[in-house]
């Protein structure tokens, strides 16, 4: 064998080579080259005796056998002397085996000092001694192979080897050692934990098992670790009756405690499971690796402190999982309906709040913006989500103070996404509050709403933690108020109001109510909040419209009983502020302190919808701004690289690039180009994979059509489920960083080749250029169409009926109209959509004379090239590689005529390919058509056209499979395995089909 | 085995097409009931519990069970593809080997229209290795995945062998011939070659009534020792000769090779085991049930289980060896093809088939003086599980 692993030239030192494990390891470098020096003591395996019996008999089986070896008969305690016959010898060493042992199994009781210091003597001090005397050589020559024997007694213990047991996992640290201390010199230190049948283990294996764990079934490996090419140091094996296996430490994730605060046993005891749990799990290599953990929790910082109840360090900050919610005018109807709007049903503002065909519009009331949030809290309770740290129950909560801040007016329906994390944490003594930041996003990702929901948590403090601000806000100033506003709340108030979504049984169930020292269900704190931002709204707010509130903050200073009645009382303290307090008239307790609203001196408008920029000027993401957004993706949610593991590779054609996504390495990335070497490659064309990114195909679909080619890995393109999480902001915003500012202009000139897109306005330059070339349409069509484009908006005339017939940007008049929007434009004259679903779905509306439209057919007939060269024409040249209208794709010339001709010729050239043939064989050639026979039955093999009556086999290939068999690009068998030569009659045939190869 | 495993109960609920079923609870214990009726014992003499499915949430098992009663006793839920049923049956039996006197086994599905799919994609597909053989031999079709792959071992041997369209279809026909006499079998009516090679071709050479139907049904076996068959006074009980479950070798996956991936080595060590064990060989069989969930497999699986010669499927088949008057008779149940592919359930209706065979109760079905039984039942992922079944005369 010519890759045999040899040890020419190399000297070998094996310690108790006189049997066993030794004599194997012996035999085996000595068989492949290696000169070696057999150490035996030849004692027996408890220890005592000598004689060189045993080393001299493996010698000379070495020698027999055409080996090189020599005898040495000292104990490893002199292991100086044992190197010493190896550099007398052969002048070098360069591998020690340290396997010499002995036995002195004995229960620990029984065990006298002598067998313990004995064991270790052989064991620890003999590797020591031989390895201390060869270390030089082999760091000099920075060349040394060193092997430590340990067993599975020293990693897992056993019965009676106390003594072996410490020495033999005592040689695994000394391996570990000298492997970090080694390797800079090529020597590379490695220990094997071998179960073989030898004189030591007779004693403690059954005789049958023994022999199956042959010394020749261990010996393989430690020459692999030998030999020179390996690179493996500091390793521990098992090895024995025919199994290899590596073994390394494992250690749980464990529990860290930050550091700055007392650690007790219950601390320990309550975390044990975390401490011994092997769900995850981390594999440490060396010591830094080891020190991870406590490293990790040095640079986290003392602790913040906390009790049973609130572990500061575990929840401040953590945000809890995002949210999707919705709201619509019903939901805002019933909050006002909730807080006591529209008692009056004719008065027109309060009837805005709940009406939602109001003359004037509908309007939120402002204070609705905290129920998002509130349900949010809900939702999670009810989901069990619970923020780590916080392990009190819903008993010892009360709202204490609430935010809420509106960036623009409420719209009157919304889709939002809610995050929410724990801002702050204090120590108010015996008590302790916790501020929870919601922020909710709308359907563009700009921020609408922001609330701080301040929970009073009962008899939670005392930790010694921060206390907070302390000093009272909006308190009322002392002259009269401003405003007073009295209102009675209903008897039904509460019942009313938890259609909102607080449906907590305090404010329903007076069983409940009474439980909590209540006599009745108590009305909902942010219901007097609603009635009070309605109040005092109405009252300062310009206009008394609600679209200027900016932000509400009050504090819950008691409780309020279903009929109440409430007194707002409201001071104006500057042009946007107003300071108010809450009272419950029949009682003259105040409900609701230290609360203001903030008012905005201009309505804040919703940030813009993008306005549509005129035909020609559109900017349209390509796959590179797609690429991008992964990239920033990334970056933003480095778990994806976790969960994910595999670099991707994209090879994109039409316009052609390659994508490489590292989700392997941390932190992972995007880098255009090849990049780290992939584990699964996905071939596709750019339009394809901008299809299937932004959702409009499915890529299990582009994968079983064929569309999409997956390589390597092809499971692991399951885990791109990520990409769906792209939103298509966030491609714009990728595609508004690469045109710069003002972007819309720079996408219209398509500079670079590949991000190209054509526009409806590129289609009409190519109608104009088709209309030029034939002019007859004009009689033939007789119409005049306009086009009306959406999204963005363009009217387009093409006339077919007066003079010359024209093109022209804008109109108002004609015969048929025709709208739809510019994506659904583009798909139908791209062949990509087709006009008459367009037209069912709603999509394509057609006025005027309906049937007209049908002469517009002439659209997608018009041939690729020249549609290109009309719009390079009037783009200056710029490439136009993207498809332009043309649903047809130009025909590829067929192949097989080429075939059938280099065929007929090759057999009339080789006469002898008849005896290869030897049947008659028919292919029918699909796409396009064709049909020809091979018969090499009669004195000399030809090809004729059609399919003849006496095939025997006939086989069904495409066009382009056929080129492709016949260039040798591929097998005939590959084809068949991929279905894509059909083969009826005899199959052996095409087994024969290897004549085809170079044809074309 | 020191401790012999009889089989003094089977039963099984007629198969359906899918949405014309009992629930899944309801159809398992009608055929744990039935198989504790065959046997002549109350439930309350069973210890253990084994209960094979693949859909469905977790403990279905106990859900079925409870059905027939609740004693307390530990149920097991045994989850292995295609092979579940015989997978129940192969702990059920290790139970009584243990020292159980009296374990019953169910298997049981309800299934949904449709090919099979996977339901967790945001984890490492089981499958994903056999998957990345077959994308590598044969690339990926829109076909079904299950059709993709046995077709496409299908397609490699018939390059091997030339082997004709026909002899696949032959083996749906004789199929649809055996369960037109069994009243559990879900397709009865008789397709002639000819119709079977008309149908839409599925995955070449599989055409569709070449590939087993998604089913619902159940089946169960009641399982004992020979002290539990004497005191319940069982004389001559059917029981298991021999048994053996092997999962995949590396030559699944090294040898690029789709027979192979689809678990044919599997297969054949399973069936070696099961010869060694029983001390008989392929000769001594009588009657078989085997996994054809596509007529390639039964093809296949011929020559795995050393039925035939390696490359001599096709004489085999049109000599009409797998058929009554034949070496043997395969699949007198109707097999996977025809009576249907309840996942859970196979392996049962299996041993369900096998046993009333060796008692000689298949009416007219029965196969004369079976004595030597044979079961093969094959989960891709993947496991195969073969039972060799004796009654002594």
């Amino acid at each position: 064998m010519s890759n045999e692993l040899r040890f020419d030239g190399k000297v070998a030192i094996v310690t108790g080579a006189g049997g066993g494990l030794g004599r194997s390891h012996a035999l085996l470098l000595a068989s492949r080259g290696a000169k070696v020096v057999v150490n035996d003591l030849g004692g027996g395996f408890t220890g005592d005796g000598k004689s060189s019996r045993a080393a001299d008999a493996v010698v000379d089986e070495i020698k027999a056998a055409g080996g090189t070896a020599v005898g040495n008969y000292d104990s490893v305690e002199d292991g100086d002397k044992i190197v010493k016959t190896a550099i007398d010898a052969f002048g070098q060493i360069d591998i020690v085996i340290n396997n010499a042992g002995i036995l002195r199994d004995v229960s620990f009781p029984k065990m006298t000092q002598q067998d313990w210091d004995l064991i270790y003597k052989v064991h620890v001090l003999g590797a020591f001694k031989v390895t201390y005397a060869a270390w030089p050589y082999m760091r000099d020559q920075g060349y040394g192979r060193v092997i430590m024997t340990a067993s599975a007694a020293g990693i897992y213990g056993n019965f009676g080897q106390a003594n072996y047991a410490m020495a033999k996992l005592g040689l695994v640290g000394f391996a570990n050692s000298l492997a970090i201390e080694g390797k800079r010199k090529n020597v590379l230190v490695n220990t094997i934990a071998p179960l073989a049948g030898s004189r030591m283990t007779e004693t403690v294996l059954p005789k049958d098992l023994i022999d199956v764990l042959k010394p020749e079934y261990v010996s393989p490996l430690v020459a692999r670790l030998c030999h020179e090419s390996s690179e493996e140091t500091g390793a521990l094996f098992e090895v024995g009756g025919g199994f290899f296996g590596k073994l390394r430490w494992e250690r749980s994730s464990g529990k860290t405690f930050r550091v700055g605060r007392a650690i007790s046993i219950e601390n320990v005891n309550d975390a044990w499971k975390d401490i011994t749990q092997f769900a995850k799990t981390t594999h440490p290599e060396n010591i830094t690796a080891s020190m991870q953990p406590i490293m990790e929790n040095l640079q986290a910082g003392p602790s913040k402190g906390g009790n049973a109840l609130i572990d500061v360090d575990a929840a401040l900050g953590y945000e809890y999982p995002p949210m999707e919610a919705s709201y619509d005018e019903r939901d805002l109807a019933l909050y006002a309906l909730g807080v006591g709007a529209a008692k009056d049903p004719n008065d027109p503002k309060d009837l805005q709040l709940v009406y939602e065909l109001h003359g004037q519009g509908m309007k939120a009331l402002p204070t609705y913006g905290v129920v998002p949030a509130i349900n949010m809290m809900f939702a999670l309770g009810k989901q069990g989500k619970s923020a780590p740290g916080l392990n009190f129950g819903l008993d010892r909560v009360l709202h204490g103070e609430q935010y809420t801040e509106l960036k623009r007016p409420l719209p009157t329906h919304a889709r939002l996404t809610h995050k929410a994390r724990i801002k702050d944490i204090f120590d108010k003594g015996k008590n302790a509050l916790v501020v929870t930041e919601f922020t909710s996003t709308d359907e563009t990702g700009a921020e609408l709403i922001k609330n701080e929901v301040v929970t009073f948590v009962r008899g939670a403090g005392g930790w010694g933690g921060e206390r907070g601000p302390s000093a009272d806000v909006n308190v009322p100033p002392e002259r009269a108020p401003d405003a007073v506003v009295e209102e009675k709340t209903s008897e039904n108030q509460a019942l009313l109001y938890r259609l909102s979504g607080d449906w907590n049984p305090l404010h329903a169930d007076p069983g409940f109510a009474k439980a909590f020292g209540f006599e009745k269900p108590i009305l909902h704190g942010l219901c007097t909040f609603g009635f009070a931002g309605r109040q005092v709204v109405q009252k300062f707010a310009p206009d008394g419209n609600p679209d200027y509130f900016k932000s509400i903050r009050v504090r819950f200073a008691a409780s309020v009983m279903p009929g109440d009645t409430l007194i707002t009382e409201m001071w104006k303290e500057s042009a946007t502020k107003v300071v108010f307090r809450v009272k419950v008239k029949e009682r003259d307790q105040i409900v609701i302190s230290n609360a203001a609203i903030e008012f905005f001196t201009e309505i804040p408008k919703p940030a813009a919808k993008a306005k549509a920029a005129p035909a020609a000027a559109k900017s349209v993401p390509n796959s590179g701004d797609i690429f991008r957004a992964i990239g920033t993706f990334i970056g933003k949610n480095p778990d994806t690289v976790d969960r994910a593991r595999t670099v991707f590779q994209f090879k994109l054609s039409a316009p052609d690039s390659v994508w490489t996504i590292n989700l392997k390495d941390a932190p992972g990335g995007v880098v255009e180009g090849a990049g780290a070497a992939p584990q699964c490659t996905l071939d596709m064309s750019d339009a394809d994979f901008m299809a299937m990114a932004t959702g409009k195909e499915d890529a299990m679909k582009l994968f079983s059509s064929g569309k999409l080619k997956i390589s390597g890995d092809v499971m692991a393109s399951q885990k791109l489920g990520f990409l769906k999480k792209l939103t298509p902001e966030m491609v714009i915003a990728e595609m508004n960083k690469r045109l710069g500012a003002g972007g819309g202009e720079a996408a219209a000139a398509p500079a670079a080749a590949g991000e190209y897109q054509p526009t409806a306005a590129d289609v009409f330059i190519v109608i104009a250029d088709h209309l030029a070339r034939n002019p007859e349409m004009v009689g033939k069509v007789g119409a005049v169409y306009l086009f009306k484009i959406k999204d963005p908006d363009a009217s387009w005339t093409v006339d077919l009926k007066n003079g010359a017939g024209a093109v022209t940007e804008g109109g108002t008049a004609a015969d048929c109209t025709l709208e739809i929007s510019e994506k659904d434009f583009l798909d139908m004259t791209t062949g990509k959509a087709d006009a008459m679903k367009l037209f069912t779905s709603g999509k394509l509306r057609i006025s005027g004379n309906v049937m007209l439209s049908q002469k517009l057919d002439f659209l997608s007939k018009i041939p690729q090239d020249q549609a290109k060269a009309a719009v390079m024409k009037v783009r200056g040249g710029a490439p136009a590689k993207a498809a332009v209208p043309a649903a047809a794709s130009a025909p590829k010339s067929a192949a097989a005529p080429a075939v059938i001709a280099a065929l007929t010729k090759r057999l009339a050239e080789h006469p002898e390919l008849r005896g290869e043939i030897a049947a008659v064989i028919a292919f029918k050639v699909t796409d396009p058509a064709a049909a020809f026979t091979i018969d090499g039955t009669g004195a000399a093999a030809k090809v004729s056209d059609g399919v003849a009556a006496n095939a025997t086999t006939t086989i069904t290939i495409k066009d382009g499979d056929l080129q492709a068999l016949a260039s040798g690009a591929k097998t005939a068998r590959d084809l068949y395995q991929h279905g894509a030569l059909r083969v009826d009659g005899d199959i052996s045939v095409a087994h024969r089909l290897g004549f085809f190869k170079g044809l074309v | 085995m020191t401790r012999r495993i009889n089989v003094i109960g089977v039963g099984m609920v007629k198969f359906a097409k899918p949405g014309q079923s009992d629930p899944y609870n309801v159809m398992a214990a009608a055929a744990g009931k039935t198989a504790l009726e065959d046997a002549g014992v109350p439930y309350t003499e069973i210890e253990q519990a084994f209960a094979g499915y693949v859909f469905g949430d977790s403990t279905c098992g106990q859900r079925a069970i409870y059905d027939i009663g609740l004693t307390g006793i530990p149920v097991f839920n045994v989850n292995n593809n295609c092979s579940t049923g015989s997978s129940a049956l192969y702990l059920g039996a290790q139970a009584i080997a243990a020292g159980a006197e009296c374990v019953l086994v169910v298997g049981f599905e309800q299934m949904q229209k449709g090919a099979l799919g996977a339901k967790w994609d945001d984890r490492t597909n089981p499958m994903d290795r056999h998957v990345n053989v077959m994308n590598e031999v044969q690339g990926f079709t829109g076909a079904p995945g299950a059709a993709q792959m046995f077709g496409g071992a299908g397609r490699e041997y018939r390059w091997k062998y030339g082997t004709k369209r026909e002899t696949f279809a032959k083996i749906s026909e004789k199929a649809r011939k055996h369960a037109a006499k069994n009243p559990y079998a879900l397709f009865k009516e008789y397709l002639s070659v000819e119709q079977i090679l008309a149908s839409e071709e599925v995955f070449d050479p599989l055409t569709r009534f070449q590939c087993c139907p998604p089913t619902c049904g159940a089946a169960a076996a009641v399982l004992c020792s020979d002290d539990f068959a004497r005191k319940h006074g069982k004389s001559k009980p059917v029981y298991i000769a021999a048994q053996a479950m092997t999962t995949d070798f590396a030559t699944s996956f090294d040898e690029k090779s789709m027979i192979k991936m689809i678990g044919y080595d599997m297969a054949k060590a399973a069936a070696k085991k099961v010869y060694e064990q029983a001390g008989i060989g392929p000769d001594d069989v009588d009657v078989v049930e085997l996994h054809d969930c596509f007529t390639a497999n039964e093809l296949l699986t011929y020559e795995a289980i050393g039925l035939c010669p390696e490359g001599g499927a096709e004489k085999f088949i049109w000599d009409g060896d797998n058929t009554y008057g034949g070496k043997f008779v395969t699949n007198p149940s109707g097999g996977l093809l025809s009576k249907g592919h309840p996942l859970g359930a196979t392996g049962l209706a299996q041993c369900t088939e096998l046993t009333w065979q060796l008692r000689g109760t298949a009416g007219e079905r029965q196969v004369e003086g079976a004595k030597v039984a044979l079961q093969h039942n094959l989960g891709l992922g993947g496991a195969c599980v073969m039972t060799m079944y004796r009654r002594d005369a």
